[in-house]
C-alpha cells in the first residue's frame, strides 16, 4: 500500500512538474523560444538531449525513477557548476533533520509536564490559562511565532543569536537552532499537550485508578506511574503524524533564521524554477512522511501489552 | 430484582433552576464575528474608506527617513517606502479573506461532494476517492502549495484554488465519514425501503446531516486558508503584485535591523492576522460544540 | 449478660463506629442523598454484611467509610471513628497513611480495577514499598508469598504477569492479595463477586473469610446479593434508599426478619430446589429518587403490605426481641396488619402497590 502510495505521489509531482510547467524554459530562459537563432537551436537540442526532454513522458519518469531509487537525482537546472541535486541536498538535509528533531525534543519535553499539571488541576484557574494559551499558539501562523519570538528573544533580550551560520562549529549551531526548535516545537507542544490532557483526565476516571488511591498512593506518584502511560497511546501517534506538519512548518522557520535546509532549497529552487531539485525535494519529504506514518503504526504494536494477545 | 414500572417519585421533572448542559454559543463567539464582519466590510469598502493611500510614500523632503512610528497621521506608522501601513493592512485584508473564502468554498464543494459519493457508493468509487484523499494527503500542505505556485501563475484566481485543491482531501475525509455514520441509519434505509432513488437520497436525507458538521468546518478551514496564504504570501509565492499581510510582514522582517528599529511594520500586519484567524478559530470553535461534531481534525 | 460482660463491653472499642452518616452529592438535578443517616458499629475481627439493591447507597457508604470520595460537590457530615479517631473529613494526605495500610478495598471488577500496563507483582509490591518501606527483594518475596496465600497456582510466573494473562477469578484474588499486602485491619469488599462465575464466587468468599480469621482482620462486605452474606457475615445491615432499614446479627435476621423489603430480598434468591422455571419472585418498581426522596418511608411505594402511614412518616430505627437486632418499619414481619396483607395475597389477591393505586 505505502509502495503504491509512493508510486502515485512520484508520478503526479513528475507528471504536474512536466506537464504544467515548460522545463525547457526553466532550463535556457528566453533561448529556449529563439528557434531562429541556430546558436539557440544547438543549446536547445543540447538541452533536449541533457535532460532527455524529447523522449516520451512514461520513459522519462521511468528514467527518473530508476535515478532516484539509486540515489541519482540529476542535475540542477540552474547554471552549470553548480553541484548536483544529490549532492546539494546530502549537505542540507542533515539540518533540516537537526531542526524537527529539536522541534519535536522540545515540543514532548515540554507538553508532557505541562499535560500533567493542567490534568491534575483541571478547570481550575492554570488549566483554563493554559487552554487559552493552546488556543492562541495554535492560531498564530509559523512566521509571525518565528518573528515574534526572533524579536524578543534574540533582537530585545539578545538571549539567542539571531541567524544560523552554516560555518560556525557544531555546539554553536546547535544553540543557534534552538530559538528556531522553539517556534517549531511550541505549536506542537500545544496541540500534543491538549490530546494528552484530555486521555489523562479521562484516564483518571478510570477504576484502577481509585484502586491505587485506595492504597495510599500520592496524587503525584498516580499521575507518572499509573495514569501516565496508558494514555500516551494517542499521544505517540499524534507525535508521529504531526512531523509530517512540522516538515511545512521548516520551511518558514529556516528562511526566517537564515537556516540552509531542504525547506529553505525549496523555496529558492521554486522561485528558480528548478525542477529537478523541487521534484526531489517534494519526493523526499513525502516519502518520508509515507514512512513515518508506517513506523507509527509499528510501534503502537510494539508497546500495548493488550495487543499481543 | 425489580420489573420495568415506573415510580412516581421518580419522573425526571426538572427542577427549577436547573442547570441544562450549556449549549449557547456564548459571548466570545459574537464578539469574534463582530470583529470578521468588520474585516468583510473593510476588504470589501476599502477603495472608498477614508483611508490613505496604500501606494502612496508619504515623504516629505527634508525628514529624517522615510519610516515613522505610528503617529495620529498614520496609525499604524510608515513603512521603509514611507508607505502608510495601516491603509497597506486594510488593504491586505481584501487578498487575504478572498482566497481564504474561495479556498474553503472550492474545497468543501469538491471535496464534500466527493466524500459524500465515496461514503454512500462504498465499493470501488470509495477506494479510488480514499485513495486520492491519500495521495493528497501525503504532502505536507505547503510543500504542495509552494510546489503548485511553482507550476501556476500567481493569479489571485490560481492561488484560491490551490489551496482549494489542499482542502479537498480534510473536507472529502470528513464527509465521507459522516456520511458512513448515516447511511447506516434508519432513516436512510426507510427512505430506501419506500422506493427512493440514491439521488433523492443523498440529496434529502444525507446532505443536511453532513452538512452541519461540515459548516461547522467551513470557519476553521477558513483559518487555515488564511495562515496557508500568509506563509506563502510570506515566502513570496502568493499573488503577485499585491498587498498582502505575509508579504507586509516579510517587508518589515527581512533584515534584523528592520524588525529591530522599526518594528511596527511587521508587527501590526501581524497582529490584524493573528486577530482574524483567532476570530475564526474561536467562532469555528464554538460552533463545533454547540453542534457536538466530534473528530474534526484538518 | 452478666455485668462482668457489660463492663468489658464498655471498655473495649469497636474498630469502626459510625454515627448518623451522611452523604450527600450536589449535582446539576439538586442534592443527592445517597447516604442519609446510617449508623453502625464493627468489631474487631468481625465480618459486617451491608446488603441493598444499585442505587441503595451501599457502595457509597463503603466508599464514605474509607474516605475515598472526590471532595468537590460531596457533603458529608455526621461521625466515622475509625480505632477511636475520627477520620471523617480528613485530609487526602492523613487519609492516605492509612489508605492501603489500616484499611484497604477489593473492587467489583477486577479486569478493570487493575492497571492493565503493569505487572501484578509491580501492584502488590507497591504499598509494600510505600507504607512498609521494603526493598524491591523484600517486596517481591513477599508479594510471592500473599500470591500463594490467596492461592494462586504458579505464584512466582504470576509476578511478572499482567492482569490480561490472568483470568477473572485469579484476577481478584491478587486484588484481595493487594488489599492485604500491608495487614490492614479493615478490609472493604465491595461487590468482590458479582463479576465472577457462580463456582468461583464461593471460593472467593471462602478466602475472603480464611484471611479474615488468620489476621483478625475486619471485613465489611458489600453487596447485592443476600446469598453471598448468608454464609459469610456475623452481621447484617440491609440499606434502602440511602437508608438503613434493617440490622441484625446474621442468624436472627434470617431467622427473625422484620422488615419486609428484607423479606422480598430473601424471596427473590433463586434456589436450587425449587423445580425449573420457577418465576423469579422481583420487586415491582424501581428505586427511589435520591434527590427528591418520598416523604415516608422510601420502601412504601414498592411494599406490599403498605399502608397509608407509610406514606406520610418515615418508620424510626426500632429495637426487636433480640437488643441487637433494629429495623424501621411501620408493619414489620409478624404484625397482626401484615399477617392481615398476607392472608389476602395467599388467597389470590394480587399484590398492588400503593403508587399504583
Amino acid at each position: 500500500m505505502a509502495i503504491t502510495l509512493l508510486f502515485a505521489v512520484s508520478a503526479l509531482t513528475f507528471g504536474a512538474m512536466n506537464v504544467l510547467g515548460d522545463p525547457l524554459f526553466n532550463i535556457l530562459g528566453p533561448i529556449a523560444r529563439d528557434t531562429s537563432n541556430p546558436k539557440s537551436v544547438k543549446l536547445i537540442e543540447k538541452a533536449k538531449n541533457d535532460y532527455n526532454l524529447d523522449k516520451p513522458l512514461p520513459i522519462r519518469y521511468g528514467l527518473w525513477v530508476s535515478g532516484f531509487v539509486r540515489g541519482d537525482m540529476g542535475v540542477q537546472f540552474s547554471t552549470d557548476g553548480q553541484p548536483p541535486v544529490t549532492e546539494l541536498l546530502k549537505e542540507r538535509i542533515p539540518r533540516t533533520v537537526t531542526l524537527l528533531i529539536l522541534g519535536q525534543l522540545i515540543a514532548v519535553l515540554v507538553s508532557i509536564p505541562w499535560a500533567l499539571i493542567s490534568a491534575s488541576r483541571a478547570d481550575k484557574f492554570v488549566d483554563r490559562l493554559s487552554t487559552a494559551t493552546t488556543f492562541m499558539l495554535v492560531a498564530l501562523p509559523g512566521f509571525a511565532l518565528a518573528i515574534i519570538l526572533k524579536y524578543v528573544f534574540a533582537i530585545r533580550l539578545g538571549w539567542f543569536p539571531l541567524t544560523y551560520r552554516a560555518l560556525d562549529p557544531l555546539q554553536t549551531r546547535l544553540f543557534q537552532m534552538l530559538l528556531p526548535g522553539f517556534v517549531i516545537g511550541l505549536p506542537a507542544a500545544a496541540i500534543y499537550q491538549r490530546l494528552l490532557r484530555t486521555d489523562l483526565i479521562t484516564t483518571l476516571q478510570e477504576d484502577f485508578i481509585l484502586m491505587a488511591r485506595s492504597k495510599g498512593v500520592s496524587k503525584s506518584r498516580i499521575l507518572f506511574k499509573h495514569a501516565l502511560r496508558p494514555s500516551m497511546f494517542s499521544f505517540i501517534t499524534v507525535v508521529g503524524l504531526t512531523t509530517g506538519a512540522l516538515i511545512g512548518g521548516s520551511i518558514v522557520v529556516e528562511t526566517v533564521f537564515r537556516i540552509p535546509g531542504i525547506g529553505s532549497t525549496l523555496v529558492e529552487a521554486v522561485l528558480r524554477h528548478d525542477f529537478p531539485v523541487v521534484l526531489a525535494i517534494v519526493m523526499i519529504v513525502a516519502t518520508a512522511f509515507v514512512l513515518i506514518n508506517l513506523l507509527i503504526d509499528v510501534v503502537y504494536t510494539i508497546i500495548d501489552p493488550r495487543v499481543h494477545r | 430484582m425489580s420489573t420495568e414500572a415506573p415510580t412516581t417519585s421518580e419522573a425526571a421533572a426538572p427542577a427549577p433552576g436547573e442547570a441544562a448542559i450549556k449549549k449557547t454559543l456564548g459571548i466570545g463567539f459574537w464578539i469574534c464575528i463582530g470583529w470578521l464582519l468588520v474585516m468583510v466590510f473593510v476588504a470589501v469598502f476599502a477603495t472608498r474608506l477614508p483611508i490613505p493611500d496604500p501606494k502612496f510614500n508619504f515623504i516629505k523632503p527634508g525628514q529624517a527617513g522615510p519610516s515613522k512610528g505610528p503617529s495620529a497621521a498614520h496609525w499604524f506608522g510608515t513603512d521603509k517606502d514611507a508607505r502608510d501601513v495601516f491603509a497597506r493592512t486594510m488593504y491586505g485584508a481584501r487578498v487575504s479573506l478572498t482566497v481564504g473564502f474561495i479556498a474553503i468554498a472550492f474545497g468543501m464543494f469538491v471535496g464534500g461532494t466527493l466524500g459524500i459519493l465515496a461514503g454512500f457508493f462504498r465499493g470501488w468509487i470509495d477506494r479510488i476517492f480514499s485513495f486520492m484523499f491519500l495521495v493528497l494527503l501525503s504532502f505536507p500542505s505547503l510543500v504542495l502549495a509552494i510546489m503548485l505556485t511553482a507550476l501556476l501563475d500567481r493569479k489571485l484566481f490560481t492561488i484560491s484554488m490551490i489551496l482549494g485543491v489542499l482542502a479537498v482531501a480534510p473536507v472529502g475525509r470528513l464527509a465521507r465519514a459522516t456520511t458512513m455514520q448515516y447511511a447506516d441509519r434508519e432513516f436512510v434505509i426507510a427512505a430506501r425501503s419506500l422506493g427512493a432513488k440514491n439521488k433523492r437520497i443523498i440529496v434529502r436525507e444525507l446532505l443536511p446531516n453532513v452538512a452541519i458538521p461540515m459548516s461547522a468546518l467551513a470557519l476553521l478551514g477558513m483559518a487555515v486558508a488564511i495562515v496557508a496564504e500568509g506563509g506563502l504570501a510570506f515566502l513570496g509565492l502568493s499573488v503577485e503584485r499585491s498587498i498582502t499581510w505575509g508579504g507586509m510582514i516579510q517587508l518589515g522582517s527581512d533584515s534584523s535591523k528592520t524588525l529591530q528599529n522599526q518594528p511596527w511594520i511587521a508587527f501590526f500586519p501581524i497582529g490584524v492576522l493573528f486577530l482574524t484567524v483567532f476570530a475564526l478559530n474561536f467562532a469555528g470553535d464554538r460552533v463545533r460544540t454547540y453542534f457536538d461534531v466530534k473528530e474534526i481534525s484538518l | 449478660m452478666s455485668e462482668l460482660q457489660t463492663e468489658l463491653r464498655q471498655e473495649h472499642q469497636p474498630l469502626l463506629e459510625v454515627t448518623d452518616l451522611r452523604t450527600h452529592f450536589r449535582t446539576e438535578r439538586g442534592l443527592v442523598r445517597a447516604v442519609d443517616g446510617v449508623s453502625l458499629t464493627l468489631e474487631r475481627g468481625k465480618c459486617l454484611g451491608i446488603v441493598g439493591e444499585s442505587g441503595s447507597g451501599k457502595t457509597v457508604l463503603s466508599r464514605s467509610l474509607m474516605g475515598l470520595l472526590p471532595s468537590s460537590n460531596t457533603v458529608t457530615s455526621g461521625s466515622v471513628k475509625f480505632e477511636g479517631k475520627e477520620i471523617l473529613g480528613l485530609p487526602s494526605k492523613q487519609m492516605r497513611r492509612l489508605w492501603g495500610r489500616e484499611m484497604s478495598m477489593v473492587f467489583q471488577n477486577p479486569m478493570t480495577s487493575l492497571n492493565p500496563l503493569m505487572k501484578i507483582g509491580q501492584q502488590i509490591a507497591e504499598p509494600l514499598n510505600l507504607h512498609l518501606d521494603m526493598s524491591r527483594a523484600d517486596a517481591r518475596a513477599t508479594a510471592e508469598r500473599l500470591l500463594r496465600d490467596v492461592r494462586i497456582p504458579e505464584a512466582a510466573r504470576r509476578l511478572d504477569q499482567y492482569p490480561h494473562e490472568l483470568s477473572g477469578g485469579m484476577r481478584q484474588r491478587a486484588m484481595i492479595a493487594i488489599a492485604l499486602a500491608c495487614g490492614p485491619t479493615l478490609l472493604f469488599a465491595d461487590e468482590p463477586t458479582t463479576a465472577l462465575d457462580v463456582t468461583v464466587q464461593a471460593q472467593i468468599l471462602q478466602l475472603i473469610g480464611e484471611q479474615r480469621r488468620d489476621r483478625n482482620m475486619s471485613v465489611v462486605l458489600v453487596t447485592h446479593d443476600l446469598g453471598v452474606v448468608a454464609g459469610h457475615t456475623d452481621e447484617i445491615a440491609v440499606m434502602y434508599g440511602g437508608k438503613l432499614v434493617e440490622k441484625a446479627p446474621t442468624s436472627v435476621l434470617f431467622a427473625h426478619m422484620k422488615m419486609p423489603y428484607t423479606m422480598s430480598l430473601m424471596r427473590s434468591i433463586p434456589k436450587l430446589e425449587d423445580p425449573s422455571h420457577t418465576r423469579l419472585a422481583t420487586i415491582p418498581g424501581r428505586p427511589p429518587d435520591l434527590v427528591h426522596p418520598p416523604k415516608g418511608c422510601r420502601f412504601a411505594p414498592r411494599c406490599a403490605y403498605a399502608r397509608d402511614k407509610c406514606l406520610t412518616e418515615e418508620p424510626p430505627l426500632r429495637q426487636a426481641e433480640d437488643p441487637n437486632h433494629s429495623y424501621a418499619c411501620w408493619y414489620p414481619v409478624g404484625s397482626p396488619e401484615f399477617n392481615q396483607r398476607e392472608a389476602e395475597l395467599n388467597n389470590g389477591a394480587v399484590p398492588v402497590t400503593l403508587e399504583a393505586r
